[in-house]
């Protein structure tokens, strides 16, 4: 499949939803996986060696690991703020080989910490996000808002907001550029449980619609409960890609964080507590 | 109000000019003096309105909108309301230009046109070791602190110039010049300006999406594809050209560029890109205002413009440093 013409994937992706949609099947139970994006080599001069993975269409990729982990590296290196060497391809696109308003078009990054300098409306920071794209769709910027709930805050001003709708309103920017590729840097960092679980399911929900999400997270029950797979970093390494289960064990974490770790992934929520 | 904000700064801007056009100590009639100078007539009123009135009013009205979009836009691009043009070092650079042509009596030959001549030059000759200074990584703290050391230097010479001056009637031009004034230029002044103003209000006007963009902070801009390094270099490129023109042809008339965006930017819902073209007519509208405000004072002792923009600015900063407390009690 990562060698057709992106053409052909797309054509392939709505046959895969027709598939879908008359046997209420996944991608995965019929055995289709959509590889949208794979990393190979990726490099960042002092701060990442050699970081392979793929990101597969409908999933939420979690970025897990200590502080200077390199994972807010990864996700800038991704976003085109810094330069890498190695491969990324994007729909079988080199990311190296297209235009920054091309790759802006297609992979869209919500930063750890963004703040408006000026006290501009919900509405036009949503609008924000059509930026690459050059218009002022308003039924996309709509839809955006509808989806990210800051509907009713439409007119606010977004300096008069609480840090959870905030943290919505940011989101929304970044869907309103409906990128194939979310990246969103600790979205959930200072947000009370309530905005946490609603940022999550957000971005779940987002990926599960035909994109893909990556997310730099430090709450480890949270990616337990909302990634589908964990990619591990530390000090600049990849120690382990896979499923949350094959992640998340306490030899793993125990050794990567210095600190006894408690995981019970069976209970519902899933618990990963340092001792 | 948004939309219909710059149709009526545009017909407001026509109202005082035309009020600009028949004030001064002599009536005339300014719609046949026009008409008259057009034709090349050789009568009272179309030398006066010609003449004299039509460059006055005309440099005051570019070199006010040039000082209201250059600190629209500087402001925009730093992410900061309290950012001056004056800040990155243009309109120091423009002055000591201005002021060696008096001191060391340079570009004798260009006549009246020396001056501007020269100040657009030290303009240019400061931005590039601005530029140079703050390197590729354009961050506005280091494009700051470059512009603030720059001013500092570039006062320094001036004051230099100013402790040197070859005799006490010279010093008394530089300093009545350094004041800031539109009053006896001829229209080959505005050859100078216009182009200058022109080509710096299209580079800003090719980057108003990275404004925007800015809002969001560097991170947020450069993903979404904005080039941040080259865009910043052209906006401060840009605002050196308006304001080290305007400076060059006028003088310092102050407190526009920073008052001027400060009070618009509400009305345009705090939007930086849609700050500009507002910023730039209600600059010149508020510069013409004032010179008219000029000619109304008694004529022997002549207020120097910029003086009564600094008079006038200055409390209404405190009023808006006042009201800002107040938000916060």
């Amino acid at each position: 499949m990562r060698y057709m013409h992106p053409f052909c994937v797309r054509k392939c992706l709505v046959l895969g939803q027709y598939i879908n949609s008359l046997y209420c099947y996944s991608f995965e139970e019929i055995g289709i996986i959509m590889t949208l994006m794979s990393i190979k080599n990726l490099t960042v001069e002092n701060r990442l060696q050699s970081v392979d993975f793929d990101l597969q269409q409908g999933e939420v990729l979690g970025l897990i690991g200590p502080n200077g982990a390199g994972k807010s590296t990864l996700l800038s290196a991704l976003a085109g703020l810094v330069s890498h060497s190695g491969e990324v391809e994007l729909n079988d696109n080199n990311l190296n080989s297209i235009s920054a308003n091309k790759r802006a078009r297609s992979i869209a990054l919500q930063p750890q910490f963004v703040e408006s300098a000026w006290a501009l409306s919900v509405h036009d920071v949503v609008s924000l996000g059509r930026l690459p794209w050059g218009d002022c769709d308003q039924t996309i910027i709509s839809a955006a808002m509808q989806q990210a709930n800051v509907m009713e805050l439409a007119s606010r001003h977004v300096d008069e907001l609480s840090g959870g709708e905030k943290a919505r309103v940011w989101l929304a920017r970044v869907m309103a550029n409906q990128p194939e590729v979310l990246l969103a840097d600790e979205p959930v960092a200072n947000l009370d449980i309530h905005y946490q679980q609603d940022v999550m399911s957000l971005l779940k929900n987002y990926a599960q619609s035909g994109h893909a999400v990556i997310i730099a997270i430090h709450d480890l029950s949270l990616a337990a409960k909302y990634c589908d797979r964990l990619c591990l970093l530390d000090q600049g390494k990849m120690i382990k890609t896979g499923k949350v289960g094959d992640v998340l064990t306490e030899d793993i974490l125990s050794s990567v964080f210095s600190t006894d770790v408690f995981i019970n992934l069976q209970s519902e929520p899933p618990i990963v507590l340092a001792r | 109000m948004e939309k219909s904000l710059n149709p009526l700064l545009f017909l407001l801007l026509i109202i005082i000019s035309w009020i600009s056009l028949g004030s001064g100590s002599i009536d005339v009639n300014v719609f046949s003096g026009l008409l008259d100078w057009l034709q090349s007539a050789d009568n009272k009123d179309a030398l006066i309105v010609g003449e004299i009135r039509l460059p006055r009013t005309l440099l005051a009205l570019v070199v006010g909108a040039a000082m209201g979009l250059s600190g629209a836009a500087l402001q925009g691009l730093l992410r900061n309301p309290l950012v001056d043009p004056g800040l990155i070092g243009a309109s120091q650079g423009a002055a000591l230009g201005a002021a060696s042509v008096f001191y060391f009596n340079l570009f004798s030959g260009l006549g009246a046109l020396a001056t501007p001549l020269a100040g657009l030059l030290g303009a240019a000759i400061t931005l590039f070791i601005l530029l140079g200074l703050s390197g590729s990584i354009a961050r506005p703290s280091i494009i700051i602190m470059a512009g603030l050391a720059l001013s500092m230097l570039t006062g320094a010479l001036l004051a230099m110039v100013l402790n040197f001056a070859p005799n006490p009637y010279a010093m008394q031009e530089l300093v009545f010049w350094l004041l800031g004034s539109v009053s006896n230029r001829g229209l080959d002044n505005l050859m100078v300006l216009l182009p200058a103003f022109l080509i710096g209000s299209l580079i800003i006007w090719g980057q108003r999406r990275l404004l925007m963009g800015l809002s969001l902070g560097d991170q947020v801009a450069e993903s979404m594809g904005l080039q941040l390094a080259r865009g910043s270099r052209f906006i401060i490129l840009g605002t050196a050209m308006l304001v080290g023109s305007a400076v060059a042809v006028a003088g310092n008339i102050g407190f526009v560029g920073l008052l001027v965006p400060h009070i618009l930017r509400p009305l345009v819902k705090y939007r930086p890109d849609r700050l500009l073209l507002p910023s730039a007519l209600a600059g010149a509208a508020v510069v013409c205002t004032a010179d008219i405000l000029v000619r109304l004072l008694p004529p022997d002792r002549e207020l120097k413009l910029g003086v009564l923009t600094a008079l006038v600015g200055a409390p209404f900063f405190i009023w808006l440093v006042w009201k800002e407390r107040q938000r916060w009690l």
